[in-house]
């Protein structure tokens, strides 16, 4: 999840709240505080509210949570000088653009930090990695209006930010740290989507990088802000969200103009969205008795309005909200999560638990009873303990696919190996060692996984033995089945010739038994006989 | 036991003092052959009788002198005999001239022969035979035996640097133990015997028992002294507590519930309402299975009305995610990242029936190993379907299952999740650190998770850590130490049941 990082003394001027109040009211935000020092706070948010990708989007809520500014905000946008021409050419790969302008910025090294941080953040979340929308900040002063967004071939030169020289779109994509970042998104394009100026000034080869000559610095009045997408909607709701926050940072929003082939659409839209409040609904989510007054009361202090036709007026950068009960949601943490008493439902019925978890689980129990300790572990291993220790051909595994390390990479299809791996941890524990697991092997079925029930137990001690394993299958097999397994001499991976067994209860294989392969002993640096068995409990009823 | 019976005797004890009954000072290996035990059980039972004052023992260094090689000038004496030898012929009888010359200079300094010319030629003569013969049954004493060095007369004692310098014999020292029995032990012994103290039950105790009615006094024993190490067969701690958690959810009016690890993407986020593109269904947190995909999976029925969801909210009242839903992905099969991905097929099949179900489980995240994250841990998800649920019950049923836990405050913050609204982060308070931990997510379904499977009654639902809680109440500081199978842990902490008083 983002984490946002807020600094106390510019955080304090915005809001006029104390530092107790802000630490003890964000998490009602949904806030999640990871951290706080002298200066500052670091927190983390969730990212369907994008709007809290800046300081300014947190202040604005945590002053309706508080009460001290209640309802929508108003957000104004101002007629602008600029537009954009967009060629049919981008609508292959990028088609959608929607800017704005904000005018007289007073810059501070903050500023420029959340903005920065918030364009990140809105990169990776609602952008998806930028693979749906990539948002540029660009300095205005240096522009000249029109602006036009057209395909260019690989060959196109422009210097890009961070270069002192100019480089083509093939160079930018395969030298620059972003270019080899993102150039996967272009991959199939057959031209490079380039937003210049009248002039030829390069504002940025999106979603890749911005041209070097509409750098953003603390000298920066006026920005101009572009959103490029594939998704139109997702352009303008990250373009609403950084606009709204340009805006709560002392900018005038200007609109601009973008003309499509055969449409002209005026971007930012700043007015806010409605949906009908279902006010039955949030009554009985929520489960309290709150009257119309004191439901638009806690709607306000979420920052959302109610009209008179009984529509939530919501701003135009929270675009988390899909449906009435996002609404319900509001009117709750309006009133204060903490402020509800919980009521426990009783139950109208006895519960019950699980046959197969309870019959594992008693036959778990037996064989801690007969002094075996009890180990867990993961379902996920590797190659080595399963197969190579072995010498077993691991042609059938089963692999997850890019696995944060090796070790966890392949779903078991067998206990054994995880209790061998055990023994070989345990070297300087007290001889003899008896331990088990009943836990999950997986196996192919075709397409899909067939999940077994397993128990393997093994014995490790310099007097380990087939008889010493088959004294207490035998014993265990009894208590569960009613009757001695039989037992009949072959072959396994894991057992030794000559003293390996398939195990048998009333007449239909259960598992295996044995002393484990001499080579499989040494490949896991013991260094005592080692016997044991495994058993499908699923096969056992 | 009375107090005049002394401490009682240990059949080892009672077997050296008989060996020293009417004894004086015995030697430790007369005292095993005598016993007949092995030097081992007298060196311990010599132990408990000397710390009990029941004989004495005596340690003495000993210093004794043993034969390393043969003085050479001995064998020029015996070769040369009463008459003497030409010395060529004397040369002959030695293997090297050097051995000759140390011979023959030993016996000259030692001023036991003298050399003249004869015929011409160096001729060897006896001149102090006497001498000679006088060291030669000193030699001769030492062969084949080491001799304490206080046991050599003093007319020898010379003799005794002249061979170890020229490394011919060495002097070792050697520990030698005696031991003798006191008055005390002496009282013992007859106190033991007339005492009528019994090992063990035998057939033959138990028929003199049933024969004569006596009842013979089984010898008391140092039960402090320490017993043979054993450990017995134990539970996992975390089978433990997954049991503690299924018996307080049963309390609750609960339905267990249980399934597969591997699921279609489709149960595990489709359903859920989580959008394809939706970060947490990315590789990189997730585990999906190489060329795994369940072609059971197909665009009709409830299928149908979740992908409609996604697209367009369908028939819920919802704007949707508004992408266009591919039924290949919902195929995927994935490692469950949570257990909700089973009591969300638990609610469909409900039927819209009123219910309250619960799974433990495992669950999967694509995560590196450190001490607060694994790849593989619990937990312990729950739903309630009730009509007219609302957000007080939510708290009402965490307070309960928390309460039983032994957590003294349940709080919710507000959070996202895609398939719930409101969701709600939970919050605990642990006593012991004095502060609020953070345990899972909860919250109310979603109409776009509820609608398509059938449901119109309100579906409260969590989703809760298990390790982190067991970890309190073992006191373990890092989550791989619940899994790394070491033995002497788990054979040693605490069972579950008796870490409650913890919290």
């Amino acid at each position: 999840m983002p984490v946002l990082k807020i600094y106390f003394s510019r955080f304090q001027k915005m809001t006029g709240l104390t530092r107790e109040t802000i630490v003890d009211r964000l998490p009602f935000l949904g806030l999640d505080i990871e951290g706080e020092d002298a200066d500052a706070i670091r927190i983390e948010y969730n990212p369907n509210r994008a709007d809290f990708s800046t300081d300014y989007g947190i202040a604005r809520a945590l002053l309706g949570l508080v009460g001290k500014e209640l309802g929508p905000p108003e957000y104004h946008v101002r007629k602008g000088r600029f537009s954009v021409r967009v060629s049919s050419s981008v609508a292959h790969v990028r088609p959608y653009i929607s800017c704005a302008a904000a005018t007289g910025l007073r810059m501070e090294d903050e500023t420029i930090r959340q903005l920065i941080s918030m364009q990140e953040d809105l990169h990776n979340g609602i952008a998806r990695r930028r693979k749906k929308a990539a948002i540029g900040l660009h300095n205005m002063d240096v522009l000249k209006p029109p602006l036009s967004y057209e395909c260019r071939p690989a060959t196109f030169e422009f210097t890009p930010l961070g270069s002192d020289r100019k480089m083509s779109i093939r160079q930018v994509l395969g030298e620059t740290e972003t270019g080899i970042a993102y150039g996967h998104i272009l991959e199939k394009a057959k031209g490079y989507p380039i937003l210049s100026d009248s002039a030829g000034t390069v504002l940025s080869l999106p979603p890749i990088i911005n041209g070097s000559a509409t750098k953003v610095d603390t000298s920066t009045k006026n920005l101009l802000v572009d959103v490029t997408s594939t998704d139109r909607r997702i352009g303008d709701e990250a373009l609403a969200i950084i606009c709204a926050a340009l805006s709560d940072a002392g900018a005038t929003v200007e609109s601009v103009e973008v003309e499509y082939t055969g449409e002209r659409v005026v971007t930012p839209d700043l007015s806010p969205t409605t949906m009908k409040f279902d006010e039955t609904l949030a009554k009985k989510m929520v489960g309290l008795d709150l009257d119309h007054s004191e439901m638009v009361a806690c709607l306000g202090r979420s920052r959302l309005g109610l009209d008179k036709q009984g529509y939530a007026i919501i701003p135009r950068y929270r675009v988390d909200i899909l449906h009435p009960v996002d609404l319900a949601e509001e009117v709750a943490i309006g009133y204060g999560l903490d402020k509800i008493q919980p009521l426990y439902p009783p139950s109208k019925e006895p519960g019950s638990l699980d046959m197969t978890n309870s019959g594992l689980d008693r036959i778990s129990e037996s064989v801690a009873m007969a002094g075996f300790t009890e180990t867990m572990n993961f379902d996920l291993v590797d190659a080595t303990s399963l197969y190579s220790r072995f010498s077993r051909s691991p042609d059938l595994r089963i692999e997850v696919e890019n696995p944060r390390t090796i070790e966890h990479s392949i779903l078991r299809d067998s206990i054994v190996p995880s209790l061998m791996a055990a023994l070989a941890r345990n070297v300087q524990a007290a001889y003899p060692q008896r331990i088990y697991e009943v836990g999950r092997v997986f196996l192919r079925d075709g397409e899909r996984i067939a999940e077994r029930p397993r128990l393997a137990a093994l014995s490790a001690h310099s007097g380990s033995s087939y008889s010493e394993a088959k004294m207490y299958l035998e014993a265990l097999l009894l208590t569960h089945t009613g009757e001695p397994p039989q037992t009949r001499p072959a072959e396994h991976w894991a057992f030794a010739e000559g003293r390996t067994a398939e195990v048998f209860v009333r007449g239909k294989s259960v598992g295996y038994i044995g002393e484990v392969r001499p080579s499989a002993v040494a490949a896991f640096g013991l260094d005592v006989p080692v016997s044991g068995f495994e058993i499908d409990l699923a096969t056992l009823h | 036991m009375s107090e005049q019976d002394g401490p009682p005797l240990h059949p080892l004890e009672r077997k050296v003092l008989e060996a020293l009954k009417g004894r004086d000072w015995v030697d430790f290996d007369s005292v095993v052959r005598d016993s007949g035990l092995i030097p081992d059980q007298v060196r311990r039972a010599v132990s408990w009788l000397s710390s009990k004052g029941l004989i004495g023992v005596q340690e003495k260094t000993v210093r004794e002198l043993s034969l390393k090689g043969e003085p050479a000038e001995l064998l020029l004496m015996q070769r040369i005999g009463q008459a003497g030898l030409p010395m060529e012929t004397v040369r002959g009888s030695f293997g090297s001239n050097q051995e000759f010359a140390a011979a023959l200079g030993n016996a000259r300094s030692a001023g036991w022969i003298e050399v003249s010319q004869k015929d011409g030629q160096p001729f060897v003569a006896p001149r102090d035979r006497k001498t000679a013969e006088r060291y030669e049954t000193f030699v001769a004493s030492l062969r084949g035996k080491a001799i304490p060095e206080d046991q050599i007369a003093a007319e020898y004692r010379d003799y005794i640097e002249r061979l170890v310098s020229r490394d011919m014999a060495k002097v070792d020292e050697t520990r030698s133990v005696s031991l003798r029995i006191t008055t005390s032990g002496d009282d013992a012994i007859s106190r033991a015997a007339s005492a009528g103290w019994i090992e063990r039950i035998t057939p033959e105790v138990t028929a003199k028992i049933r024969l004569s009615g006596t009842s013979p006094k089984l010898r008391p024993i140092d039960v402090s002294a320490a017993a043979p190490g054993f450990y017995a067969g134990r539970r996992h701690p975390v089978k433990e507590f997954i049991n503690e958690v299924r018996e307080v959810y049963l309390s609750m009016g609960f339905v267990e519930i249980a399934g597969d690890s591997v699921q279609p993407s489709f149960w595990n986020f489709d359903a859920l309402f989580t959008p394809q593109d939706h970060p947490a269904r990315e590789l990189q947190d997730t585990f999906y299975v190489k060329g795994g995909r369940d072609e059971s999976i197909q665009r009709t029925g409830v299928v149908a009305k979740v992908a409609s969801v996604h697209e367009s909210g369908g028939a819920t009242g919802s704007k949707g995610w508004r992408y266009s839903w591919n039924v290949e992905e919902a195929r995927r099969l994935v490692l469950r990242t949570h257990n909700t991905a089973l009591t969300i097929r638990a609610t469909q099949e409900s039927g819209d029936r009123e219910m309250r179900v619960f799974s433990v489980g495992r669950v999967y995240r694509n995560e590196s190993l450190d001490y607060k994250h694994l790849a593989e841990l619990h937990q312990m998800e729950g739903v309630v379907i009730g009509e007219g649920l609302n957000l007080r019950h939510l708290m009402g049923v965490l307070t309960r299952f928390y309460a039983k836990l032994g957590m003294s405050g349940v709080k919710l913050w507000p959070s996202f999740f895609p398939y719930t609204e409101p969701s709600m982060q939970v919050m605990v308070y642990y006593e012991k650190v004095g502060r609020w931990l953070e345990m899972g997510g909860s919250g109310v379904f979603r109409p776009e998770v509820t609608e398509p499977l059938g449901v119109k009654k309100p579906v409260i639902a969590w989703g809760c850590g298990l390790e982190r809680l067991l970890m309190l109440r073992l006191g373990v500081q890092d989550i791989r130490e619940l899994y790394n199978s070491n033995l002497d842990w788990l054979r040693r902490r605490r069972d579950i049941a008796s870490t409650q008083d913890i919290l």
